[in-house]
């Protein structure tokens, strides 16, 4: 009896003793957590029914899917010819969410779509010299199965921010994975140089030994105040950050898997220019760390409507006014997402994964800077200050005359801060380690997130917050911030805005079947990230790790390349965001 | 008997021990709603102080902004990145020359840009305090130079 008293008492003890991110969660799977599976089984049960039912003779998906007919997005040539094309650049998020859902369901059979597709891609659709038929300039036609040019007949391999799904590639096809890993450096980078071009030819030769050569000295060396001098002697090759941040990620991910520590040294000795280049005061950190050399004659240069990179830095000639500062990589209110969103999650994700801790540092001073001087609630929204990134305010400028970033007249205004911004800002506080250096940036996600419609999360760390469970909002970058504040703190509060989140998300974007942008969209990119938010709501309910889940980093997909507009006759050059995927059902 | 008597105060005890202590966090609760109301009552002075009102419209004259430097008992403090342009008290002294100077890609001045960007964009960051939260806002004004003023600076 009294052994039996004593175990009971043990156990009573050891049961109150358990640390709270220990105990077995007690979350119970309600209907409305089913409906919402449901609603994404449906939409990727359609994508696959109609996507596949177009073609018969192959496994490869359109990019997008006609929620009234079922046909294919098709992108329509200056000729008149409409192509149905698949790019499976644009396609990563719908593989990660296929991934998730085998996950989640334990049903394999998903995952088996997802490697049967990137399976005949990589089979049939790698060059020889490794850079797969995929991009901002090509994709397959699904018509006739061939690889089809969108800028010219030969259009240039482009990654912008793309962030491949690496692990399923190199478990479908691994000598296809890692050369195309790389080539993408072979044919974007030049070492001779170090001049870095989004462009990438498809006849640039294979070479194994890509990474070969000694790293050379750093390209942003400082002025006498310390100030990074920015050359001007790029010959039209400019180093953007969203093709950087690609080139870093493939090469972050070929030495993580071959134990290969080289390409993992260029990765970082690439993202190294972009923070050598950054502000020393203010932190803000740059789009490019080159400006190009001018080849144009001065004639030539005198027309501002000539906007191309031959006369040399284009916000140099346009915002001249500002003098020095006004350089395109100092520009603070344009493709910032790029910026402080994209290449901040590919920074936390090189840290977290593959051990490059100071990336963290240089994540938190890039937002933190940005956030610091930049941030401004207006109105009740989240809101950016057009600046340069020495802090130098923009806002109200009008442009005299027209250039490279719009046209004459133009007034520069605040600039929305989009939900995106939520992940960067909320897992580099996570991947933070001391509180002390986390204190500033909290207070700067808790006014976001609040003036979100959130809710109050509280004071640092998040443990008490106080949310608004009813909000409206159905976004699902929002939704991936509650699941991944619930998965660190393991306060249900955040779950049950997230599931909130995620009921919204259904009822006002899964129509049709399909999960669209808005009821009235006409078109459902497989490269949305509704789907796989809802999969990472449905993982922590089930207690499935989230690193045992695929993770979101980008949905940058695009096609750009010339096409018919609207009216039928004239000849266009743009996006297929901002001619195909604005069409709405009544077009 | 007596044991099992013992064995049932032990018990009771323990379940009294344990009562008490998952009672605590009730009491941090009201800390914790009193933290919270802090936080919207420091957003709320942001939002309804005047701080903002003008913010919209260009100022034109010398004077006080006469910022809120209290609202409901929070604290509120500005810090101006244009000191010669509005003071950390709020005081507006108009410039006497132009914001930016704008010629055209030559450098020529042109009578289409003049009185383009005379008037100055100035940043005010905020401090927000109450019972030791504080929180940071911006604001930002846009002054025009004053009368009489000059715009021969271009930088290009």
């Amino acid at each position: 009896m009294k052994k039996i008293m004593i175990l009971i008492l043990c156990s009573l003890i050891m049961l109150y003793s358990i640390p709270k991110s220990y105990a077995q969660t007690n979350i119970i799977y309600a209907e409305s957590d089913y409906d919402r599976l449901h609603a994404v089984i449906q939409h990727v049960e359609n994508v696959l029914k109609y996507g596949h039912e177009y073609n018969e003779e192959t496994k490869l998906l359109p990019d997008a899917i006609n929620t009234l007919t079922g046909e294919p997005a098709k992108w329509t040539f200056p000729n008149r010819a409409q192509v149905p094309y698949a790019n499976l650049a644009n396609q990563q998020n719908f593989f990660r969410t296929l991934v998730a859902l085998s996950n989640v369901t334990g049903d394999t059979k998903y995952k088996d779509e997802a490697v049967d597709i990137l399976s005949e891609f990589m089979e049939n659709y790698q060059s020889p010299n490794g850079l797969f038929e995929w991009g901002g300039h090509r994709a397959i036609n699904l018509d006739t199965l061939d690889v089809q040019s969108f800028e010219g007949p030969n259009g240039p391999h482009e990654l912008k921010n793309m962030m491949p799904y690496y692990e399923l590639m190199l478990e479908v096809n691994e000598e296809a994975t890692l050369k195309f890993m790389r080539q993408l450096w072979t044919a974007h980078f030049y070492f001779e140089t170090t001049d870095m071009n989004r462009h990438g030819s498809y006849s640039t030769a294979y070479d194994v030994n890509v990474f070969g050569q000694t790293i050379p000295d750093d390209v942003i060396q400082m002025d006498q105040q310390g100030n990074p001098i920015i050359p001007a002697d790029s010959p039209g090759l400019l180093p953007f950050v969203n093709s950087a941040t690609d080139l870093a990620y493939a090469a972050f991910t070929l030495s993580d898997y071959t134990f290969d520590p080289i390409p993992a040294d260029w990765a970082k000795y690439l993202m190294r220019q972009y923070n050598l280049a950054s502000n020393p005061i203010t932190g803000m950190t740059v789009y490019q760390f080159k400006s190009t050399q001018v080849t144009k004659t001065p004639a030539e240069c005198a027309v501002p409507s000539y906007t191309n990179s031959g006369c040399g830095d284009r916000v140099a000639r346009q915002f001249r006014d500002f003098g020095p500062i006004a350089r395109e990589s100092n520009v603070a209110w344009k493709n910032t997402q790029a910026v402080y969103v994209d290449n901040i999650l590919m920074l936390l994700e090189a840290a977290d994964k593959y051990g490059v801790e100071h990336f963290v540092d240089w994540a938190r001073d890039y937002i933190e800077g940005y956030l610091e001087y930049a941030y401004i609630r207006i109105d009740g929204r989240n809101k950016i200050i057009p600046m340069f990134i020495d802090g130098t305010v923009t806002y109200g400028y009008i442009v005299p005359e027209v250039g490279y970033f719009g046209p004459s007249k133009m007034r520069l205004d605040y600039v929305d801060m989009p939900t995106t911004y939520l992940l960067p800002i909320l897992r580099t506080i996570l991947q933070t380690k001391e509180d002390e250096d986390r204190i500033k940036l909290w207070g700067y996600f808790r006014d976001i997130v609040y003036t979100f419609g959130l809710g109050d999360i509280g004071e640092l760390g998040g443990a008490s917050p106080n949310l608004d469970l009813d909000t409206s909002i159905d976004d699902p970058f929002a939704l991936m911030a509650m699941v991944e504040l619930y998965d660190y703190t393991k306060n249900e509060s955040y779950l049950n805005v997230a599931r909130t989140i995620g009921n919204n998300i259904v009822n006002e974007k899964f129509h049709r079947g399909f999960f669209v942008q808005d009821e009235i969209m006409l078109y459902s990119r497989l490269d949305q990230p509704d789907t796989l938010a809802l999969l990472t709501l449905d993982a922590v309910i089930r207690d499935i790790p989230l690193s045992n889940m695929p993770f979101y980093l980008a949905d940058s997909g695009y096609i750009h390349g010339y096409l018919l507009s609207d009216d039928g006759v004239v000849e266009d050059r743009n996006y297929s965001q901002n001619i195909i995927y604005t069409k709405t059902i009544y077009d | 008997m007596r044991k099992k008597i013992l064995g049932l105060m032990i018990i009771l005890l323990i379940g009294f021990i344990l009562t008490a202590c998952k009672n605590k966090p009730t009491d941090d609760q009201d800390d914790l709603d009193i933290i919270d109301q802090t936080y919207l009552l420091l957003m709320e002075a942001e939002d309804l102080s005047g701080m903002s009102q003008k913010t919209k419209t260009v100022i034109t004259s010398d004077g006080n902004l006469n910022l809120p430097t209290s609202y409901k008992g929070v604290t509120i403090v500005y810090s101006s990145r244009n000191k010669d342009i509005i003071s950390d008290e709020g005081i507006v002294t108009q410039p006497d020359t132009c914001w930016i100077e704008s010629r055209d890609q030559q450098g020529i001045p042109k009578e289409d840009f003049v009185g383009l960007n005379d008037n100055w964009p100035v940043v005010v960051d905020v401090t927000l305090s109450y019972e030791g939260q504080t929180r940071t806002a911006k604001l930002l004004f846009v002054v025009a130079p004053a009368a009489g003023f000059t715009c021969n600076k271009y930088l290009g």
